[in-house]
Parts: structure tokens; C-alpha cells; sequence
């Protein structure tokens, strides 16, 4: 399969997708690798190294993670991951440490699959960074028994090249997943996401995506309520300067019979430049009569008074413009359970601050 | 200490100071009023450096340094004060992380070191007390969900963090109750009345200068001072209205 056998932007889903960035950054030229050991936070717990979607054995530790051949879906990137994969698989009850895992692109494309299957009543955490160069694609398959909780939070910060990720998710009865993105590098990516939540089941899925320079990042997920009586909250922030594109696109789909389902969305952009762009697209599509969904989009710029409010006070410009900015994306982190991550997270977004600004 | 001379400015092309001259020395407190339309904000802003405020003529000085040549955050670490009319909410931004970092960008730009947290706090809740106000309230994001009365409140507080060598109150007195006038009142003359200190206080009413005893009052009508008097100009205005007093 080449770069040539990509979607076309004429289909709806992959309008704002940068088809051409993907091919340039697979042409990425070798960059030496990038220590990775700045990448994984101060946790007990597994420790991941790929290098070009390859396991590096002797700086990982597995834990309860496994190597194994996965098989991936139809999906015109995610199918490209097949093959030997990472995969999480607890039984009942049980609960891990956090899995850290870094993956480190030196140029061109790699690709790799991961499986995370937790049953009734297991929980996990997984923590996910992208760093170096080139196209790194990933499909992730998550399945959630009864009741099994996972919180993922993802953070993109390759200096060049693309990420692009998708997610294939089923949250069983009562089960909760929570999965945080942060785009803070000089990388286009791409999330694209399917969750299908069962009876009475909990989905949050947002982030921010925070873009300068000719960058361009997107998300296209949709959450799909099956079942009756289930939550979902997507979150999503953009933050776009210069001539960057930042797009936002998230659907909620209620089945005929998924009754009670309360579904919100939230998508806001901010644009540092009029040169940049915000692209949002909420998406509701409801079969059933009972429910409640909320959604909300909008587009801006800083408040000019704020700003001169708080020069007056003694803060220079470039700081209260940087204070302004990380308050519009601070709700988007701030749902990261684990403190350690929520930190490293938010301090990601403040480097991008104080490069951008 | 402040010096204004023939200051004429405008907002998208259109005139609204027209030739104001003002001098301000340490120990003083003055009172502009003047109808509505008449250009009182405008010359707070002007004087804070808001953008979109295009100076025309004139020239502004405080403490002999061209004051319009600076940033706003400038004239502030100059020790300039501007007290809103309508403080701004921020939502995101707690009162204490705005404030710490206004104070400690002030000392940063005069080579002083910045307050550690501990040290600010104490300074901030001490501020809150003396305008009555909750500390709890310091946690909350900057002015949002405040009544009209706890913002100018805050304002009060934020100047005794900052402690200004010169403060312009813009319509500090509007909105609020007669106990919340008396405790802004009070913490005008605690913060501001000092010898090396000086006030520019704009307001429409006298009500504040109750409280507030000015040692001069002027009379501000179609963007120039038409006249100055002592405290008692501001009732002769109340008495008998701007349009007799002004002409």
C-alpha cells in the first residue's frame, strides 16, 4: 500500500484532512532519534519504547503488556497498523499501574496497532507521547467489559511530520472511558475516532489542539449511543496561529432505542491571528425521543479588554495574551485524572505558549 | 507628579478631548466631573494606554517621563493605577493568579524580586479583609459571577496589592450600595491619601467625594476642564447641574 491510496477530501469525513502533509511527512528524510527519556513521567508502572513502531526491549518494560499479532479494521489509515502490536489485556477486577508508552519517529512512515481489552470491573491508565519525525499511524482497538473504566490521555509533540491515530472504541454496560488529546508540537495529526457506548455507559473524548506556523490538525470522532441511559462528553478545544488549520469535527449518534442518553458537546476555537483558521463541525444525529444534547460552537479571538485589563495592572502583553490562552484550553486538560499527567500535559501547552506568543 | 498639557485625542476619527491641561503633585487628590459624553473615561484610558485611544496633540508627563510613550504595563511599573469602570471578568484566571502576577511583573520591571506565594497571599488576604471582602473570593476567577458592588471592591483590593504611587478612579463610586460606598471611600484614603501619593478620582456624582475629600474639583465639558474650584464646586454641581456650572 503507498501514500497514493489515500482517502479524498471530496468524502465528507476527510474534508479537512491534510492528505498531502501525510505523504510529505512519509517522505521525511532519517533524523536521528530523539532521547525518550524526557517523555515518561515519574510513574510506577509499564514503560513502552517504539521506535518507528518497533519495541525497543531494552528500554521498555512490559509488565503486563503483551506483543502480539492484531488484526486491524477497514479504516483507510487505521488498516495500514496490522500486524505485531502492543496489547493491554486485564481480567476481571483486575487494575494496573499506568502504562507510559513513547513513541520515538526518526523520518519516513511507521506504523503499529495496540489492543487494550479490560474486563468487568478492571481499570487502567495509559499515557501515550509522539516525538522525532516523519508519518507516525496508529490504530488502537479499546474494549470495555461491565463496569471497566480506562482514562487515556495522548499528547502529539513531533517536531515534523504527521500523527495520525484511530481509535476503535466499545464501552460495555456502566463501563467509562476517558481519553484526553493534547496537540502541542510542530506536527499535523489527525485523531479520527469511533466509540459505540453501551447501557448506561460513560465516554469522554476532547482535548486541545494547539497549531502555529502552516501547521494543520484535525479530530474527526463520533460517538455512537447504542444503548439506552449513556453519557458522552466531547471536549474540544483549538488554539490556531499564524496560517495554521485547525479542524474540529465531532458527531453524536443516538440509536432509535438508546433513550435517556444524555450527549454534550462543546467545540470552541481561537484564532491568535486572523490569518489562521478554525474549522468546526458539530454533528447530532438523534433517532430516539427521550434524550438530552447539548452542543455548542464557536469561534474567537482574545478579548481586547481583558488584555488591556490586565496590561494596566503591569502584565506585558505576551504574558496576558499567553494567561488568556491557556485559561480557553485549561478545561480541556484539566479532565486528566492522574495529577502527574494533567501536569506534564499542561506543561506542554504552556512551551507552546511561550513559543507561540 | 502628573502633568498634562493641551492633550487632545480621539477614537476612530472623532474628537473627544479638545485641548485638556491638568497638573497633579504628590499629596493631592483631584475630582473630574463633568456630563456624561464629556470625555472623563476617555481620559482614563488615555492615560492607562488602552488601544484604539489616538493621542492628536498634547503631551502627558508623570514623574517627568513621557508618559504616552509607554506600554500600558509600563505606566503601571511606573506606579500608574487605573481603577475601571467596568472591571473586566477572565474567566480561567483566578484573582490570585492574575494579581500575584501583575504585582510580580510590576517588581520584575523595577528590579525588585518577585513575592513568593506564601508572601503574596498574606499581602492579598490582608488587602480583602480591609475592604470586607471574602479571601475565598481571591480563589475565584477574575470578576466572574461578582456583583457590580464586589468588582469595584475588587478594584480596591487589587490597589492595595499594588500599592500605586497614582491612582485614576474611573466611576469607582457607580454601583454601589451606601456601606459599599464607605468601605471604597475608606480604602481610597488608607491606600492613596499619602503625602508622596496622589489621586485623579472621575465621577459624575459627589456622593463619593463624601468620603473622599478632594483638594480640587474640575469641571470637564466637551473634552477640556472649563473649571476648578475646592471641594465645594462638587456641591454647587449637584445643587444647580453641569450646564449651569460649566458654561
Amino acid at each position: 500500500m503507498s501514500v497514493l491510496d489515500l482517502p479524498s477530501n471530496r468524502a465528507e469525513a476527510w474534508r479537512w484532512a491534510d492528505l498531502g502533509g501525510l505523504a510529505a511527512a512519509a517522505a521525511l528524510e532519517p533524523v536521528a532519534r530523539a532521547d525518550a527519556a524526557p517523555y515518561f513521567l515519574d510513574l510506577p508502572g509499564a514503560r513502552l519504547l517504539f521506535v518507528d513502531g518497533v519495541l525497543d526491549e531494552g528500554a521498555s518494560d512490559l509488565g503486563s503488556v503483551t506483543l502480539a499479532q492484531l488484526a486491524a479494521g477497514d479504516h483507510p489509515l487505521g488498516r495500514r497498523a496490522g500486524g505485531l502490536g502492543w496489547l493491554l489485556r486485564l481480567d476481571g477486577q483486575a487494575v494496573t499501574d499506568p502504562v507510559q508508552v513513547v513513541h520515538v519517529a526518526t523520518g519516513r512512515e511507521n506504523h503499529l496497532a495496540a489492543e487494550i481489552v479490560l474486563g468487568e470491573d478492571a481499570a487502567a491508565q495509559v499515557v501515550e507521547t509522539y516525538v522525532g519525525a516523519g508519518w507516525s499511524n496508529r490504530a488502537t482497538r479499546v474494549e470495555l467489559a461491565r463496569s471497566a473504566r480506562l482514562m487515556r490521555a495522548v499528547r502529539f509533540l513531533q517536531g515534523a511530520g504527521f500523527v495520525s491515530v484511530r481509535d476503535e472504541a466499545a464501552v460495555g454496560q456502566g463501563a467509562s472511558l476517558v481519553t484526553t488529546f493534547l496537540g502541542a508540537g510542530h506536527a499535523g495529526s489527525r485523531i479520527d475516532g469511533q466509540i459505540v457506548v453501551g447501557e448506561g455507559g460513560y465516554a469522554e473524548v476532547g482535548g486541545a489542539l494547539l497549531t502555529a506556523g502552516e501547521q494543520k490538525q484535525e479530530c474527526a470522532v463520533r460517538v455512537r449511543h447504542a444503548e439506552p441511559n449513556g453519557q458522552s462528553h466531547q471536549l474540544w478545544r483549538a488554539v490556531a496561529a499564524d496560517r495554521s488549520v485547525a479542524s474540529l469535527a465531532a458527531a453524536v449518534e443516538v440509536a432509535r432505542h438508546a433513550q435517556k442518553t444524555d450527549g454534550e458537546q462543546s467545540l470552541r476555537g481561537l484564532l491568535l491571528q486572523r490569518t489562521a483558521t478554525v474549522n468546526l463541525k458539530p454533528e447530532l444525529e438523534i433517532f430516539a425521543d427521550d434524550v438530552k444534547c447539548a452542543h455548542g460552537a464557536t469561534v474567537g479571538e482574545l478579548d481586547a479588554r481583558a488584555l488591556f485589563y490586565m496590561q494596566s495592572r503591569g502584565i506585558p502583553k505576551p504574558r496576558a495574551q499567553a494567561m488568556l490562552t491557556r485559561a480557553f484550553v485549561a478545561d480541556s486538560i484539566e479532565r486528566i485524572g492522574n495529577e502527574a499527567v494533567r501536569e506534564a500535559f499542561a506543561a506542554d501547552a504552556d512551551a507552546w505558549l511561550e513559543a507561540v506568543l | 507628579m502628573l502633568k498634562i498639557d493641551n492633550l487632545h485625542a480621539e477614537i476612530d476619527g472623532k474628537a473627544i478631548l479638545k485641548g485638556l491641561s491638568l497638573e497633579v503633585n504628590p499629596g493631592e487628590i483631584h475630582a473630574i466631573m463633568g456630563p456624561n459624553g464629556a470625555g472623563k473615561s476617555t481620559l482614563g484610558y488615555v492615560l492607562g494606554g488602552r488601544p484604539g485611544y489616538e493621542v492628536t496633540a498634547g503631551s502627558v508627563t508623570f514623574d517627568g517621563q513621557d508618559l504616552l510613550e509607554m506600554a500600558a504595563n509600563e505606566r503601571a511599573a511606573a506606579g500608574l493605577f487605573l481603577g475601571f469602570q467596568y472591571p473586566v471578568e477572565i474567566p480561567g484566571v483566578s484573582n490570585v493568579q492574575f494579581l500575584r502576577e501583575a504585582l510580580n511583573a510590576q517588581r520584575a520591571t523595577r528590579d525588585e524580586k518577585p513575592l513568593s506565594g506564601g508572601e503574596f497571599l498574606k499581602l492579598a488576604r490582608a488587602q480583602a479583609a480591609a475592604l470586607e471582602m471574602d479571601a475565598e473570593m481571591l480563589k475565584r476567577p477574575v470578576n466572574v459571577g461578582f456583583s457590580g458592588g464586589e468588582k469595584k471592591r475588587n478594584e480596591m483590593v487589587q490597589m492595595g496589592v499594588i500599592d500605586p504611587k497614582f491612582a485614576i478612579l474611573d466611576e469607582t463610586d457607580s454601583g454601589l450600595d451606601i456601606d459599599a460606598l464607605r468601605i471604597v471611600g475608606d480604602g481610597i484614603n488608607r491606600i492613596m491619601r499619602k503625602p508622596d501619593k496622589a489621586v485623579l478620582l472621575i465621577t459624575h456624582y459627589q456622593r463619593l467625594l463624601d468620603y473622599v475629600k478632594p483638594d480640587f474639583v474640575h469641571v470637564l465639558a466637551d473634552g477640556r476642564i472649563t473649571r476648578t474650584g475646592g471641594a465645594e464646586l462638587a456641591h454647587e454641581l449637584e445643587r444647580e447641574g453641569y450646564t449651569q456650572v460649566a458654561a
